[in-house]
């Protein structure tokens, strides 16, 4: 459940996505930015990155030796 | 991973419309029902012993602010966990020592304004402190006057009102001499290989990370709030993952771990925790006939008629109240007719799009 960079065991690796992945993660599985679950722009995490509020970011989980990549839209 | 493997292996991904949810909800509540109801407390087993069964998951999944037996595992750097002596003064630092676990007795003496604290010197020196350094502490912490006198603490409050001075003894009592206040007793044990960790019963975990000697890539409580405030959602959502999985573990239940995370990831989709029930996800529900169906219909449908609410019945509940089918599985899936040049279809296709 580690990730492999992060700061702790038990968080995952964060970073803010730029514009064209994200629009393709969203256009292959017909979503809007708004269906994406979401982070607080307090999260200490989203603090650490300076993630602004209707910024993506994306967190590379790694549950039951498998990988893949989870994204939060930052809210107020 | 090659082609093969990946094509083989893609046979048995979850398809879309696959109600994960109830699935997860069954497949936890099954086993379930083989869980103890009642956690039982042992008298004279000195180290905390932490809820376990349906108490406990019932705590996780209604998102309780603290859970009833906190408990934070800290594990120590490369130096510290080596050593018993560097872990005992890690130890030192962190339980938290009240003045009411010092103390035998209070004596208030209201015509002079005094509070004798006399104190259980075997309970101060299991905690490495003398009556002056208790004197003293004490005297730092509240700001009044404390003097040593043999085996206890006279404290001049300068004062005769009553009240004030029953408040200020008992202020006294609950102050926090020696440690983390909130970290609660904290207890050395040693691993298989030789390693020094600290088990403490609280979870003050943003004030322990901010100690030497304190690995703080591995600080861990069961306290999922806890995590959350000082690691963020992501922690939060691992952190339920494994207090979940641990608990059903403990009671020799086996429950994949992918329906665990499913609950975990409903819970933390909002950005923070929200329980399971009433005030956390099914009172979010947009549709006002699912939430009528759930409890207090009258007064949803009040609101709902009083405001002019709209439900657009793309829900499980509202189908199935108004006798539709379910939008799931195969009912997730809507056929239109597309006769040529129908202006008519051409505009229901637009309201209908999904979701």
């Amino acid at each position: 459940m580690a990730g492999k960079r992060g700061d702790h065991e038990y968080v995952p690796v964060h970073d803010i996505v730029d514009g064209k992945e994200l629009r393709t993660f969203l256009e292959e599985r017909k979503l809007k930015v708004e269906n994406l679950p979401k982070i607080f722009s307090t999260d200490p995490q989203a603090v650490k990155l300076g993630a602004k509020e209707g910024q993506v970011i994306r967190v590379k989980r790694n549950d039951h030796s498998n990988e893949y990549l989870y994204y939060r839209l930052v809210i107020k | 991973m090659n082609e093969k493997k990946r094509e083989a292996i893609s046979e048995f991904d979850v398809h879309s419309g696959e109600p994960v949810g109830i699935i997860a909800a069954q497949s936890i509540g099954e086993p379930g029902t083989q869980m103890i109801l009642r956690t039982f407390h042992y008298a004279g087993i000195e180290a905390t012993i932490a809820t376990s069964g349906l108490p406990r998951i019932v705590e996780l999944v209604d998102a309780r602010k603290r859970p009833a037996t906190p408990i934070t595992y800290v594990y120590l750097d490369s130096e510290a966990r080596k050593s018993l002596e560097k872990a005992e003064s890690v130890a030192k630092r962190i339980n938290e020592v009240r003045m009411n676990g010092l103390v035998r007795r209070a004596i208030e003496n209201f015509s002079k304004g005094t509070v004798k604290l006399i104190l259980d010197m075997q309970a101060a020196e299991a905690v490495e402190l003398t009556a002056a350094q208790i004197a003293q502490k004490l005297a730092k912490a509240t700001g009044y006057e404390a003097s040593v006198e043999g085996g206890s603490i006279l404290i001049r409050l300068h004062t005769n009102n009553m009240k004030e001075i029953r408040s200020a003894s008992v202020r006294l009592m609950k102050k926090v001499i020696q440690g983390i206040e909130g970290a609660g007793k904290a207890i050395i044990q040693q691993d298989k290989s030789g390693t020094f960790y600290i088990i403490a019963a609280g979870s003050n975990v943003s004030e322990i990370i901010k100690l030497d000697g304190v690995d703080k890539s591995r600080l861990y409580t069961n306290d999922v709030f806890a995590m959350y405030n000082l690691f963020g959602i992501e922690a939060a959502r691992n952190t339920l993952v494994n207090e979940l999985k641990k608990t059903l573990k403990e009671q020799k239940i086996n429950v994949d771990e992918r329906h665990l995370a499913v609950v975990a990831d409903a819970m933390t989709y909002a950005g923070d925790i929200k329980g399971i029930g009433r005030h956390g996800l099914s009172g979010q529900k947009i549709s006002v006939f699912a939430k009528a169906a759930y409890e207090e219909t009258v007064k949803h449908l009040v609101n709902a008629a009083t405001f002019g609410e709209i439900d657009h019945m793309r829900g499980v509940t509202e189908n199935i109240l108004v006798g539709k089918q379910i939008p799931l599985g195969t009912g997730s899936v809507k056929l239109a007719i597309k006769r040529s040049g129908s202006k008519k279809v051409e505009s229901e296709k637009k309201q209908d799009k999904p979701q």
